[in-house]
C-alpha cells in the first residue's frame, strides 16, 4: 500500500453543498492560496443535492421577510435552544447566496414580473422558494469550483482530523479505489461531510434506503469528536415524515402550494402546517397511534393539470426515482394519497439541530477547525444555511491562516491510524460490514427511537459501548468494503453520542425529537440550555450544560410556543 | 499538471473526430466532464454531428460550459426535428440568454418554423423587454393555438405593458388553453374593459379552469365592481372556482355576501370551508358567530383553527365598537 | 468465515449491447461508488448492492444503457 502526502492551505473535507461553496469562497478571499476539496465520491454528483433540489426551504428575501423575523421563527420552532447569532447569518447572507447562485446559472422560480415566487410553508412568513429546474445545481457548483481553481481530490475518504499543539493541522484518510493511505497537511480544516444519515435502520431493512444520501454516515460528527471539538443538541434527533418505504420526501413543500396537504386516513387535516418540526412529528406520531392513520399526503382532490405539474417537478429533481416507486406499486397521485411514515432517526442540523458546535463564524471550539452544513449545529439550516456556513467557513479560514505555517503531524498518530484503518483488510474473512452495520442500526432502532425510555436507552448505551469490540470482527476484501467498514465506526460513535445526550437531558423538548416518557414535560428552569459533549483528556465522552447565548432578537419563549395542532 | 489536462483534452478532441460513433459519444461525454473552455469550438461543431445522440450531448456540454458564445449555435437547435434536443437547448438557453441577445431572438421569431417560434416566445419571457411587444402581438392572430397561447403568456412577462386591448378578443378563443392563459395575463392589465370581461368569463365560460383563473386575476384587480360575479362564483360547481372566488372576494369584503359565505362553511371541500371562515373573519360581522360556532368541530384541523380565529376577530372587533 | 454465493435482485440493470467499452461515465458519478467495469466484457455492472436509487448513473449515460429500479425491499 502506498502513502500519498498532500499539502494545502485550506483543506475542505466533503465537497457537497457546503464544501463546494467553502472552496469557492476561500479562493475568492485569497486567489493565491491553495484550497483542496477532499471528497469520498465525485463532487459532480455527491451529497444531498446530487440530483438537485426541489426548492430553497429557508430563503429570506427582502420585501418578503427579514433576518429578524426568520430568527424569531427558528427560535420558536427550535424551542428556544439555539445560538441566534449563527441563525441570523443564514437570514442575513442567504439572499446574497441566492443572488450569487443565480449569477452562476442556478434557476429559482420567478413570477411573471421577474420577482422571486416565494411560498408559505412555515407557520408564519414565506420562506420557501421553489426551484423546479434545480436538477443541475451540483454541476453548476462543480463548474465554479473549477473556475475558481480550487483543487479537487475525488474518491478519498477522510477518517480523522490531524491535531497538534491544540489546533487542526490536516486530515488522514484513504483512497477508496486503490486503497492508498492519504495524509494531507493543512493550515485550516473545514469539515462539511453532511448528516449522520445511516444511524437508525429504515423499516424496510435496506441499509441504504435512507432519507439522507447514505454516503453521509456521520463522518464529520465522529471526526470532530475525536479531534476534541464540542458537539451539541445531539439528543434533538432528526425524524422526518417520509413516503413509507421509499423514505424520501413526499414532498409537501412542493405540493402544498399547489393545494395538497397532509391528512389522516379520513382525508382530514390534523396539523395546520406542513413545515417539518419535532412538534409536527409528534402530532403525526399521535395520529398514527390514534387509529386514524395511516397518514397521507393528499392530492386526489386536485385536477389533472395541477397533478401533472406537481409530477414534473417531483420526478425531475431531488429524488427523481419517486415516480418509479409509485408506478411500481400501481399508485397514482390522482387516485391514491401518498402513504407517509415516521422515519428512523438520524442526526442533522439541516433539518433539526444536532451537530458540531459552531459560532457565527463557522468556527468549532477547536482552533483551525471549521464546520458547515448538516453537521454544524445551526438549527433548521437546510440548503441555504449550508451555503451560508460554507461561505463563512471558507472566508474565515483564509483569515485565520494568514500567519500560520504547516506543522508536521505526529508520526506515532499516523502509524496508529493506519493500523486502525487497514485492520479489516487483515481479516478478509471477518464478518462482513453489512451484517455488523445491520445489527448496530437495529439496536439504534430498538433502544433510541422515540418515545425515549430511560431503561431502554441505558441498555442501548451498553450495547453501543460493547460494539467497539464487535467492530474488531469486521473484515474487508477491497478498499470499497473498507470504506463501508470505516463508516460503521462513525455510525457507532454517533449512536453512543445519541444515547448519552438523550439520557443527559432530563426533560422533553422539540416534540418527538426528544420525547422522554419519564420526563414528558418541557422544563425551562433546569434545561433551558444546550447539552454539549466532547472527548475529555482521558478519552471519555464528557457531557455538560452550555448556556444559551444571549438573544439578539427578543423572543419570549415562555409565551411563544410552537404549535401546529391546537386552535 | 496542466500538461496532463492538455493531453487529456487533445485526446478527447481527437476522438470527437473519429468515424466510430461510440468513440464520438465517449469523447463528447468526457469533454462535458472536463469542462475545458478550449473545447468550445469543437463542441459547437459537434452540434452538426450526424448522430442525434452526439448532438444532444453536445448541447448539454455547451450548457455546462455556459459560455455565451454558444448562444447563436444553440438557438439553431430550437428548430431541431428531435424533441429532446429542442428541450435541452431550450433549458440551456434559458440559462444563457441575456438581454443583449434580444435582436437575435426577434430575428429568429421571423423564421417560418413552428418549434423555433414557440421556443423563442418562451425565451422572450426571460428578458422581460417591452421592445418585443410589436413582435409578439401578430401571434395573437396565428392559425396555431399553441402559438397564440405562448404569445399571450409571454405578454404577461413583458414589464411595463399595462394596456393591450389586442389581447382581449382571445377571451373568446375556441381553444381552452388559450383562454386559460389569456385570463391570467389580464390579471396584469388595466384596460377599462378588463374587469367587466373577467367577470363575464368567471360566470359564463364553460371551462372551469378558465373560470378559476379569472378568479385569480380578479384577486389581483381587487375591484369592488366584481363582487356580484364573485358571489355567483362562490357557488360554482367546481370547488377550485369556489375557493379562488372566495380568496378574491376577501380583497373587497361586502356584507351582502354573508349568507353565501355561511353556506360555504359547510362545503364538501375543506379548502373552501377554510376560505369561508377567513372571509367571515374579514367581514367582522357578529351575525356570523352562530354559524362559526358550529364549524368549530369541523373534522379538518385547519378549518377549526381558522374558524376559531374568525370568532376571535369578530369578538374583538365587536368589543372595540362597543367600547368606542 | 465461509463464503457463499447468494443471489440478490440488484437495482441497476445495464443493457450490455448499448454500453460503450471506453466509457466510464456512470462509474465516475455514482455517489456510492457501486458500479464497475467487468474486466472481461468491458461493460459496466453493479458490483455492490448499496444503491440510493438517486439516478445520476442513468442520467449521465450517453447511450441510455442503464435502468435503475427501486431496490426490491422497498418496491
Ligand atoms: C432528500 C433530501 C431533500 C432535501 N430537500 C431540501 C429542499 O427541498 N430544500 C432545502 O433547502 N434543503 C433540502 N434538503 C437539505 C439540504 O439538502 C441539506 O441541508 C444540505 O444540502 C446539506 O449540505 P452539506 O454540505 O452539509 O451536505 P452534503 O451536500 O450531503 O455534502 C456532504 C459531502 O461530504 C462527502 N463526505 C461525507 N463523508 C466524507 C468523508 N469521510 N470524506 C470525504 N468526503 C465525505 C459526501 O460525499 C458529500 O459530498 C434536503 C435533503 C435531502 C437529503
Ligand atoms: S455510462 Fe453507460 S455507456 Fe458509459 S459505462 Fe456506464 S453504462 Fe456503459
Ligand atoms: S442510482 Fe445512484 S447509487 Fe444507484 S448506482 Fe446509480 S448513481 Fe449509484
Amino acid at each position: 500500500m502506498n502513502t500519498q502526502w498532500m499539502k494545502t492551505d485550506v483543506l475542505i473535507v466533503g465537497g457537497g453543498t457546503a464544501g463546494t461553496m467553502a472552496a469557492i469562497k476561500a479562493k475568492q478571499a485569497n486567489p493565491q492560496g491553495d484550497v483542496l476539496i477532499l471528497e469520498k465520491a465525485n463532487i459532480r454528483r455527491s451529497g444531498a443535492i446530487a440530483m438537485g433540489m426541489d426548492g430553497v426551504n429557508t430563503a429570506v428575501i427582502p420585501g418578503n421577510s427579514t433576518p429578524e423575523q426568520y430568527v424569531r421563527e427558528i427560535t420558536i420552532s427550535n424551542d428556544g435552544i439555539l445560538n441566534q447569532k449563527a441563525v441570523y447569518q443564514t437570514g442575513k447572507l442567504g439572499f446574497e447566496v441566492i443572488q450569487e447562485l443565480e449569477s452562476w446559472g442556478v434557476k429559482f422560480q420567478k413570477d411573471a414580473q421577474g420577482e422571486y415566487d416565494l411560498k408559505q410553508v412555515h407557520r408564519v412568513g414565506k420562506y420557501v422558494l421553489p426551484m423546479p429546474e434545480g436538477k443541475d445545481l451540483k454541476q453548476i457548483l462543480t463548474r465554479q469550483v473549477k473556475r475558481h481553481k480550487a483543487r479537487v481530490t475525488n474518491r478519498v475518504m477522510a477518517t480523522r482530523v490531524l491535531v497538534k499543539d491544540g489546533r487542526a493541522i490536516g486530515a488522514v484518510g484513504f483512497d477508496v479505489r486503490n486503497g492508498d493511505f492519504v495524509v494531507i497537511q493543512a493550515k485550516a480544516v473545514v469539515l462539511c461531510t453532511g448528516a449522520s444519515g445511516r444511524l437508525g435502520l429504515p423499516a424496510s431493512g435496506y441499509l441504504y434506503g435512507t432519507y439522507e444520501n447514505p454516503t453521509n454516515a456521520g463522518d464529520g460528527y465522529s471526526m470532530a469528536y475525536h479531534a476534541g471539538a464540542e458537539l451539541t443538541n445531539i439528543e434533538c434527533f432528526q425524524i422526518n415524515p417520509l413516503i413509507k418505504d421509499y423514505n424520501g420526501p413526499a414532498c409537501a413543500y412542493v405540493a402544498s402550494p399547489f393545494g395538497a396537504y397532509t391528512a389522516n386516513a379520513e382525508g382530514n387535516r390534523f396539523i395546520s402546517c406542513d413545515y417539518w418540526s419535532g412538534q409536527m412529528m409528534l402530532e403525526v406520531w399521535k395520529e398514527l397511534n390514534s387509529g386514524k392513520g395511516p397518514v397521507q399526503l393528499k392530492m386526489t382532490h386536485l385536477d389533472e393539470d395541477t397533478i401533472a405539474e406537481i409530477e414534473t417537478i417531483l420526478w425531475a429533481n431531488e429524488r427523481p426515482s419517486r415516480g418509479r416507486f409509485h408506478e411500481g406499486r400501481g399508485e397514482n397521485y390522482r387516485t391514491h394519497g401518498v402513504e407517509m411514515n415516521i422515519s428512523e432517526i438520524g442526526l442533522c442540523s439541516g433539518h433539526s439541530a444536532s451537530g458540531v458546535w459552531v459560532n457565527e463564524k463557522a468556527e468549532t471550539t477547536m482552533p483551525g477547525l471549521y464546520a458547515a452544513g448538516d453537521m454544524a449545529s445551526v438549527p433548521h439550516n437546510y440548503m441555504i444555511g449550508a451555503f451560508v456556513f460554507g461561505r463563512l467557513a471558507g472566508t474565515n479560514a483564509v483569515d485565520y491562516i494568514a500567519d500560520l505555517e504547516h506543522i508536521e503531524p505526529d508520526a506515532e498518530f499516523l502509524e496508529a491510524e493506519k493500523t486502525r484503518i487497514y485492520a479489516p483488510m487483515t481479516r478478509p474473512n471477518g464478518v462482513p460490514h453489512t451484517q455488523i452495520e445491520y445489527k448496530l442500526r437495529r439496536l439504534v432502532n430498538d433502544y433510541l427511537q422515540p418515545p425515549k425510555v430511560d431503561n431502554k436507552m441505558k441498555i442501548g448505551l451498553r450495547n453501543f459501548e460493547r460494539y467497539q469490540e464487535t467492530l474488531d470482527l469486521m473484515g474487508a476484501r477491497d478498499p470499497h468494503e473498507l470504506m463501508r467498514c470505516m463508516e460503521v465506526h462513525f455510525i457507532r460513535d454517533c449512536a453512543e453520542m445519541a444515547a448519552r445526550a438523550s439520557l443527559y437531558r432530563k426533560e422533553s423538548r422539540w416534540g418527538l425529537y426528544h420525547y422522554r416518557v419519564e420526563y414528558p414535560e418541557k422544563n425551562n428552569e433546569e434545561w433551558f440550555c444546550h447539552v454539549n459533549l466532547k472527548k475529555d483528556s482521558s478519552g471519555e465522552m464528557f457531557l455538560f450544560k452550555r448556556p444559551v447565548e444571549p438573544y439578539i432578537v427578543d423572543v419570549d419563549i415562555e409565551t411563544e410556543v410552537y404549535d401546529v395542532a391546537v386552535r | 499538471m496542466s500538461n496532463d489536462i492538455d493531453s487529456e483534452l487533445n485526446q478527447w478532441l481527437e476522438m470527437l473526430q473519429s468515424s466510430d460513433l461510440s468513440d464520438r459519444l465517449v469523447a463528447v461525454k468526457s469533454l462535458q466532464y472536463l469542462g475545458d473552455e478550449d473545447a468550445l469550438e469543437p463542441l459547437i461543431a459537434a452540434l452538426g454531428d450526424e448522430s442525434l445522440a452526439v448532438q444532444k450531448l453536445a448541447v448539454t456540454a455547451l450548457w455546462e460550459l455556459a459560455n455565451p458564445k454558444a448562444v447563436p449555435a444553440l438557438l439553431e437547435c430550437l428548430a431541431s426535428p428531435d424533441l429532446e434536443i429542442r428541450a435541452e437547448a431550450l433549458s440551456a438557453l434559458g440559462e444563457l440568454i441575456s438581454p443583449d441577445r434580444l435582436l437575435l431572438l426577434l430575428d429568429a421569431l421571423h423564421r417560418d418554423d413552428l418549434n423555433m417560434q414557440l421556443n423563442v416566445l418562451i425565451l422572450l419571457r426571460k428578458i422581460h423587454d417591452v421592445q418585443s411587444l410589436p413582435y409578439v402581438l401578430p401571434f395573437f392572430e396565428s392559425e396555431n393555438a399553441q402559438l397564440r397561447e405562448a404569445a399571450v403568456t409571454t405578454l404577461r412577462y413583458l414589464n411595463q405593458v399595462e394596456r393591450c386591448d389586442r389581447a382581449i378578443p382571445l377571451l373568446s378563443d375556441p381553444d381552452d388553453s388559450v383562454r386559460r392563459a389569456t385570463v391570467l395575463t389580464l390579471g396584469h392589465l388595466v384596460d377599462s374593459e378588463v374587469v367587466p370581461r373577467l367577470c363575464q368569463v368567471l360566470t359564463s365560460d364553460l371551462d372551469w379552469q378558465v373560470r378559476r383563473n379569472a378568479a385569480k386575476s380578479l384577486e389581483l384587480h381587487a375591484d369592488p365592481a366584481a363582487v356580484v360575479a364573485l358571489e355567483l362564483a362562490i357557488a360554482d360547481e367546481h370547488w377550485q372556482v369556489r375557493k379562488f372566488a372566495l380568496q378574491a372576494w376577501q380583497k373587497t369584503p361586502d356584507n351582502r355576501t354573508m349568507p353565501i359565505l355561511i353556506q360555504a362553511l359547510t362545503d364538501e371541500y375543506s379548502d373552501v370551508r377554510r376560505e369561508a371562515a377567513k372571509s367571515l373573519a374579514a367581514l367582522k360581522n357578529p351575525a356570523a358567530l352562530n354559524a362559526l360556532q358550529q364549524s368549530l368541530d369541523d373534522p379538518d384541523r385547519d378549518v377549526c383553527i381558522y374558524t376559531q380565529r374568525a370568532i376571535e376577530t369578530i369578538q374583538a372587533a365587536t368589543k372595540e365598537i362597543s367600547n368606542a | 468465515m465461509a463464503l457463499i454465493t447468494q443471489r440478490v435482485d440488484v437495482p441497476v440493470i445495464v443493457d450490455e449491447s448499448k454500453c460503450l467499452e471506453k466509457c466510464t461515465a456512470c462509474i465516475e458519478v455514482c455517489p456510492l461508488d457501486v458500479l464497475a467495469k467487468n474486466p472481461e466484457t468491458g461493460k459496466a455492472y453493479m458490483k455492490y448492492d448499496e444503491c440510493w436509487f438517486c439516478l445520476p448513473c442513468e442520467k449521465e449515460c450517453p447511450t441510455n444503457a442503464i435502468t435503475v429500479q427501486i431496490p426490491f425491499l422497498l418496491r
